[in-house]
């Protein structure tokens, strides 16, 4: 019976696959099951949505792109379907993954076989730091948010409340995850090494009912600034509980996740009037600085009947734009080939729909890559710094 | 569940059932290695490597949750465990194949000091118990950041190699997980047919009646537990190399532990190939499910596998292996009158003379909270005695012979028994006593539901001869001279009553006991049996074991004892021949009221 | 000082809410003797009804208690007459602990496909305005959410104690052979049983749902703390359930201020481990309270 199953599937994908010999596969490896499955077919939409476009305009080196999804459920699943794309579908390049877990897992796979694996949205330090040859990853990554988080109290909270940053008292808190704690981690060191007082870093568990005696904590300590990194469940909680303790910092930073979210917004209202949050270029920005982002909305509404979640579509656009462009510009699609033809990719910051540049440096890290810091104004998420980017005014004090 | 049925050579007709049986496992076993070279496929070797992977640790798992009947839904502990052992060591230059037996190690230590304070809670709490320990590990994990890496995990360095266990092909990967899968069927298959299996069965199914067979309960366990821990620590460290990074949340997964557990389920708990088939069937399923529904609609798959599980659960409580016995057990009908028991000896019509005291009793006292239930009891009693205890309901003779074999201990008071090499000793165990000869029954029958008759005896035979072929003898004869012969491969819980009893006495002689507890072995039997009950002890006594019978069946009583021993509310009201004891007026007075004793 | 008191409020709060989860298990626990993982499903259920009821029908979320205690009587009702009565003469326990866990998975992937991940927010309708007792703030949704498991507890005591269907249920529990002998029908019973304490929940899952966010793994964490809860308290014991409760909530949020977010369920979950190795009839619990331990 397992030998039939298995033969039976591996027969219909192969006709399935069989169908386009022309084309050129790539490989498409998120979460499309499981908990991670929401953000994962967000983030596989932009991906969609480049390879869309690049086919329209003729495709890369000639041929159309085929995209042959794989579903990284969990860690054993996620190298299984690597294997899968990479032996059985015969994919150049594999494209993922949103979960910095099961980006490391999969990435694994792919070096020992010898293919090019493009991070498109994971933003754990470990992707990039194992000295990989094949691996490349596009978006800006934990450290660089815990950098910006730094970069805006420092240019923009202290002054803002007329004070000096290193007079600031600083409150980190965390979700346990690998997310939530690399941030927190970057956070941590960054300012530290700018002087500023942080005094305490905390995780959590993000399915946690109850923060009461964390805000608590917070408030007994005179912080007054609160960088929080943190999924939906636990930022609306934490807003709610702060406000009910008659805790009230001068600014809240998130980093991403539930603050980047509508659906927050919808549960908090009007607490979550100023709050800031640094993340993924979202869509009310200056579109100035990222040509291209208001076609992609439309493209977005077209394809999907409703506007984008969240800011992992458009990041996995870019990424793959990028990418798949460059391997275009290159020659062959053997692994060696695309390596070199990504390597030679120089796209300055201004000239992508996410607003930041293209260039791979150290670890085959994307050294453009940037975050954006937003703030919620009239129950819109806008990009208020950097200042080329904006397109409000970073409110602060009052 | 006979599961040890298709193991024994008893039944001749089950002889090609049993044969099939292993040519089945071998041929399903070989296509584990057979069909992924066939087919060349790196997807197929992984799901296969997967198959693996989850068949050994469910094998691992069932040594707890099936054989010990130990529910543990915190397994992942050991798995993450060796896993982490092996990333660690790796990381600091030292082959897994070292840091696997590092990492089970630390597992073996974690079981002990896991399971040990929680063998006493039963099922459910044992479960809930394990899930706690499995959080707290979990959370620990995440909290010492410096050792585990904490959130964000540990990788390993992508050295290839056989010493690294990292490759590039798969079949090297496929080997090592073949492997381990074999040796933990071949653990699993030993324990199952050797004494350790029987005792964990013996355990699970009545801890009580196992003790007073000489059984160390909580030491078999502990040892069920060490083994199955040390093997899923092993089979961590070898899936730690092939993920090549670990994290807590995947390690230590409360999900995961539940997956193990629910393949040998569905499998066929307790049983040694039910895992595989579990992990065999249900894999393969899996996957292809995901791959149907997984991406239709988010949830779709998960609120599937739930279904299923209710379905199993409902339909298929004893699992694939429930099913394939109810079509390969033969006939193990049970009618028939039982057999006259086969005399060891000539009965002697004389008077026995009873011979040198083997075992003294002295001052006995016993509370209960406020209820004084043993005052002052004490009495000798002698080599080849029968000696009778009788009183009301009440009186507290069971309790008295609990004092008698270990299962209580007196609040004040001695029991000495003569140990064979002539020292007077003091056993405090029921494994203590049980070590110096003293074997007791039990006024409720306590037979080891799920074994067959031959094997309830083993248990019992183990006590003397720790080699299964010999133990199996001993049981054979045993179960001839009590007369169970004809039923040897019934199940036990289809004797009757009286059988039941018969088997109750023949696990104890099996031991080959020097001293003799009988509790009440004549109660619920008809007259026929009754005669024959009493012919029996008579010829156990014959072959110089000395016997102390609580018993209501005066016609027994009368027949059997060279003395009797009256027990009222707790107290020693008489001693002495039978035939003066029950003309005595205190013993009619307790008996029948104050109203009889001149009648 | 004052910051202590905060603490200790916001335990007895959330032990409140804690108690209002574990009083519906111990009561199946103790009577049914069935471990229910799906225990925090039904919260999840009760508090996805809720929503889709107060907002939909635009009333306060109490309200709908009404409906959604009923809703769940039923869900409970048929658990047991559908997937744990079947079970009960199975030899071993397993079974029906996978099939409560398989239960817990169909439900929570059910409420995945309808709900989708994201969080559900039940409007507050006022019950997040808050109360100053001296320094110490505390919301009326947490009041009537510790005040509703008081009165929950007190109505369930008078109910077991004065009624004869109560009588029947302990009896039940006591001795399930001798019970039927006294013509009580034990598997109507326990269907009952596992209704009403599903109807707890459902009760609770409507106070809880303005304070809380909902989404479909919101269970899981419940179900754990309310096992402890219940052990903790004695196994079948309805007050010492609530008592239980109070102490987690009290050294969750104690050991969250002073010890840290990170190690709660640490604590939490040594503390259950002590309690069922050192003293497993409870704390509250009396010898009756063993029947999950052997001698």
């Amino acid at each position: 019976m397992t030998l039939k199953t298995l033969l039976t599937a591996t027969a219909v994908s192969a006709l399935v696959a069989g169908a386009a010999q022309a084309d050129v596969k790539f490989g498409a490896l998120y979460p499309f099951s499981g908990g991670l499955a929401l953000l994962g077919e967000e983030s596989f939409r932009g991906v969609e949505l480049a390879v869309d476009e690049i086919n329209a305009a003729g495709g890369i080196q000639g041929e159309q792109i085929e995209l042959v999804r794989g579903d990284a459920v969990d860690n054993n699943q996620a190298i299984g379907e690597a294997r899968r794309l990479i032996s059985r579908e015969d994919v150049k390049a594999i494209l993922g993954t949103y979960s910095s877990s099961r980006s490391i897992a999969a990435s694994q796979v792919a070096e020992l076989s010898g293919i090019p694996y493009f991070e498109l949205g994971a933003v754990a330090d470990e992707v990039t730091g194992r000295d990989l040859q094949y691996l490349f990853r596009t978006n800006p990554t934990a450290e660089t948010m815990g950098i910006m988080t730094i970069d805006m109290i420092l240019d923009e909270i202290a002054p803002g409340l007329g004070v000096e940053a290193s007079d600031l008292v600083i409150g980190v808190i965390h979700e346990d995850s690998a997310y939530g704690t690399s941030v927190a981690g970057h956070q941590e060191e960054y300012g530290a090494e700018k002087g500023l007082n942080i005094v305490t870093v905390q995780g959590y568990p993000s399915s946690t009912v109850d923060m009461s005696s964390l805000v608590l904590d917070l408030k007994d300590r005179g912080v007054n600034i609160v960088l929080q990194t943190s999924y939906q469940n636990d930022s609306v909680l934490f807003l709610n509980q702060s406000a009910e303790a008659g805790f009230e910092p001068d600014a809240i930073i998130g980093g991403g996740g539930g603050y980047s979210l509508t659906a927050t917004e919808e549960a908090v209202g009007a607490l979550m009037e100023g709050v800031l949050d640094v993340d993924f270029t979202q869509y009310a920005v200056n579109t100035e600085f990222t040509p291209g982002l208001e076609d992609f909305l439309v493209a977005y509404q077209n394809k999907y009947g409703e506007e984008p979640r969240s800011g992992h579509s458009l990041n996995n656009y870019v990424g793959a734009m990028a990418v798949l462009e460059g391997i275009g510009a290159g020659e062959g699609f053997e692994p060696d080939q695309i390596v070199a033809a990504v390597k030679a990719i120089d796209i300055p910051a201004g000239e992508t729909a996410a607003g930041y540049g293209v260039h791979f440096g150290d670890q085959n890290q994307n050294d453009r890559a940037m975050m954006m810091g937003m703030q919620w104004q009239g129950g819109k998420l806008v990009t208020v710094y950097p200042r080329d980017a904006a397109v409000a005014e970073f409110q602060i004090g009052d | 569940m006979t599961d040890t049925t298709s193991m024994t050579q008893a039944s001749g007709g089950g002889l090609s059932a049993q044969k099939l049986g292993l040519i089945a496992v071998a041929v399903l076993l070989a296509g584990l290695i057979a069909v992924p070279v066939a087919v060349g496929d790196e997807f197929v070797y992984h799901i296969f490597i997967t198959i693996c992977l989850f068949a050994a640790l469910s094998t691992a798992w069932n040594i707890v949750g099936g054989y010990a009947g130990q529910l543990s839904l915190g397994h992942a502990i050991f798995y993450g465990i060796g896993g982490y052992a092996g990333v660690i060591l790796v990381n600091l230059g030292i082959s897994p194949w070292f840091g696997m037996f590092a990492g089970a190690a630390v597992a073996v230590v974690a079981a002990i000091v896991v399971s040990w304070p929680c063998f006493r809670l039963h099922g459910p709490f044992f479960a809930l118990a394990t899930i706690a320990f499995l959080e707290v590990f979990r959370v620990l994990a995440l909290h010492f950041r410096e050792l585990t890496g904490g959130a964000t995990g540990l990788m390993i360095q992508l050295n290839i190699g056989w010493e690294w266990m990292v490759f590039r092909e798969r079949l090297p990967a496929l080997l090592i997980a073949f492997g381990m899968l074999l040796v933990c069927l071949a653990v699993a298959w030993a324990i199952r047919s050797h004494r350790l299996g029987f005792y964990l069965v013996a355990t699970r199914e009545r801890e009580s009646a196992a003790k007073a067979a000489g059984v160390g309960t909580v030491k078999v366990r502990l040892m069920a537990v060490s083994i199955s821990a040390a093997l899923s620590a092993m089979v961590g460290t070898f899936h730690a190399m092939y993920l090549t990074f670990i994290e807590p949340e995947s390690m230590f997964s409360l999900q995961f532990s539940i997956q193990i557990a629910m393949f040998a389920l569905i499998g066929g708990i307790g049983t040694v190939w039910g895992p595989l088939l579990g992990a065999v069937l249900l894999v393969p399923i899996t996957e292809f499910a995901r791959g149907a529904l997984g991406s239709e609609a988010i949830g779709l798959h998960g609120f599937v596998y739930g279904v299923v599980l209710m379905l199993v659960v409902l339909f298929l409580p004893n699992g694939i292996m429930g099913v394939v016995h109810r079509f390969t057990s033969g006939s193990e009908k049970t009618e028939g009158e039982q057999a006259a028991p086969v005399a060891a000896a000539p009965r002697s019509a004389v008077p026995h003379e009873a011979g040198r005291e083997v075992m003294r009793v002295e001052g006995l006292q016993k509370h209960f909270g406020g209820l004084h239930v043993t005052n002052d009891v004490g009495f000798t009693l002698r080599e080849g005695e029968i000696l009778g205890v009788i009183g009301p309901n009440g009186a507290g003779k069971t309790t008295v012979f609990n004092m008698l074999s270990g299962f209580l201990k007196p609040d004040e008071g001695r029991v000495s028994v003569l140990s064979p090499s002539g020292e007077w000793q003091e056993p405090a165990t029921p494994a203590d006593f049980a070590t110096l000869g003293v074997g007791r029954t039990f006024q409720i029958v306590q037979p080891f539901a799920a074994m067959t008759v031959e094997e309830n005896i083993m248990v019992g035979a183990f006590h003397r001869h720790p080699h299964v072929g010999d133990a199996r003898e001993a049981a054979r004869e045993t179960a001839h001279r009590m007369g169970l012969g004809p039923y040897l491969n019934a199940e036990a819980a289809s004797l009757t009553i009286g059988g039941l009893k018969r088997l109750e006495v023949a696990r104890v002689m099996a031991m080959e006991p020097r001293i003799l507890l009988l509790d009440e072995v004549m109660a619920g039997i008809n007259q026929t049996d009754v005669r024959r009950a009493v012919d029996l002890m008579l010829s156990i006594r014959d072959t110089g074991v000395s016997i102390i019978a609580i018993e209501h069946v005066m016609q027994a009583v009368m027949s059997l004892s060279d003395r009797v021993i009256v027990i009222n509310s707790g107290q020693i009201i008489a001693q002495g021949d039978p035939h003066d004891v029950v003309r005595d007026e205190h013993v009619i007075e307790a008996y029948l009221g104050k109203e009889f004793t001149h009648a | 000082m004052d910051t202590f008191l905060q603490i200790v409020a916001n335990g007895l709060m959330l032990g409140g809410l804690f108690a209002i989860v574990a009083v519906g298990l111990t009561l199946i626990f103790g009577i049914v003797k069935v471990i229910n993982f799906a225990h925090g499903e039904f919260l999840m259920v009760g508090m996805y009804l809720t929503f889709l009821l107060s907002t939909g029908m635009d009333v306060h979320p109490y309200l709908t208690a009404a409906a959604v205690a009923p809703a769940l009587f039923v869900l409970g009702a048929l658990t047991q007459r559908l997937l744990i009565q079947p079970l009960m003469s199975a030899r071993d326990e397993h079974v029906q602990i996978f099939a409560t866990v398989g239960l817990s998975t169909a439900l929570m992937n059910l409420a995945l496909l309808v709900f989708g991940a994201d969080i559900a927010n039940t409007p507050a309708h006022g019950v997040r305005s808050q109360v100053m007792l001296g320094e110490v703030r505390i919301l009326t949704g947490q009041l009537w959410v510790f005040g509703a498991a008081i009165l929950l507890v007190i109505g369930l005591q008078l109910f077991m104690k004065k009624t004869r269907t109560g009588r029947a249920i302990r009896a039940t529990a006591q001795n399930r052979a001798a019970a039927r002998l006294m013509g009580i029908n034990d598997k109507f019973i326990y269907i009952l049983t596992f209704g009403l304490g599903a109807a707890c929940v459902g009760l609770g899952s409507s106070l809880i749902a303005p304070l809380y966010p909902t989404s479909p793994t919101i269970g899981t964490y419940f179900v754990l703390i309310a096992f402890v809860c219940v052990v903790l308290g004695g196994l079948g014991s309805i007050p010492g359930a609530f008592f239980g409760a109070l102490v987690i909530g009290l050294v969750d949020a104690l050991s969250g201020f002073y010890i840290g977010s990170d190690l709660r369920e640490a604590v939490v979950f040594t503390i259950f481990l002590l309690i069922l190795i050192l003293k497993p009839s409870g704390l509250f619990g009396t010898r009756m309270n063993l029947s999950h331990v052997s001698p």
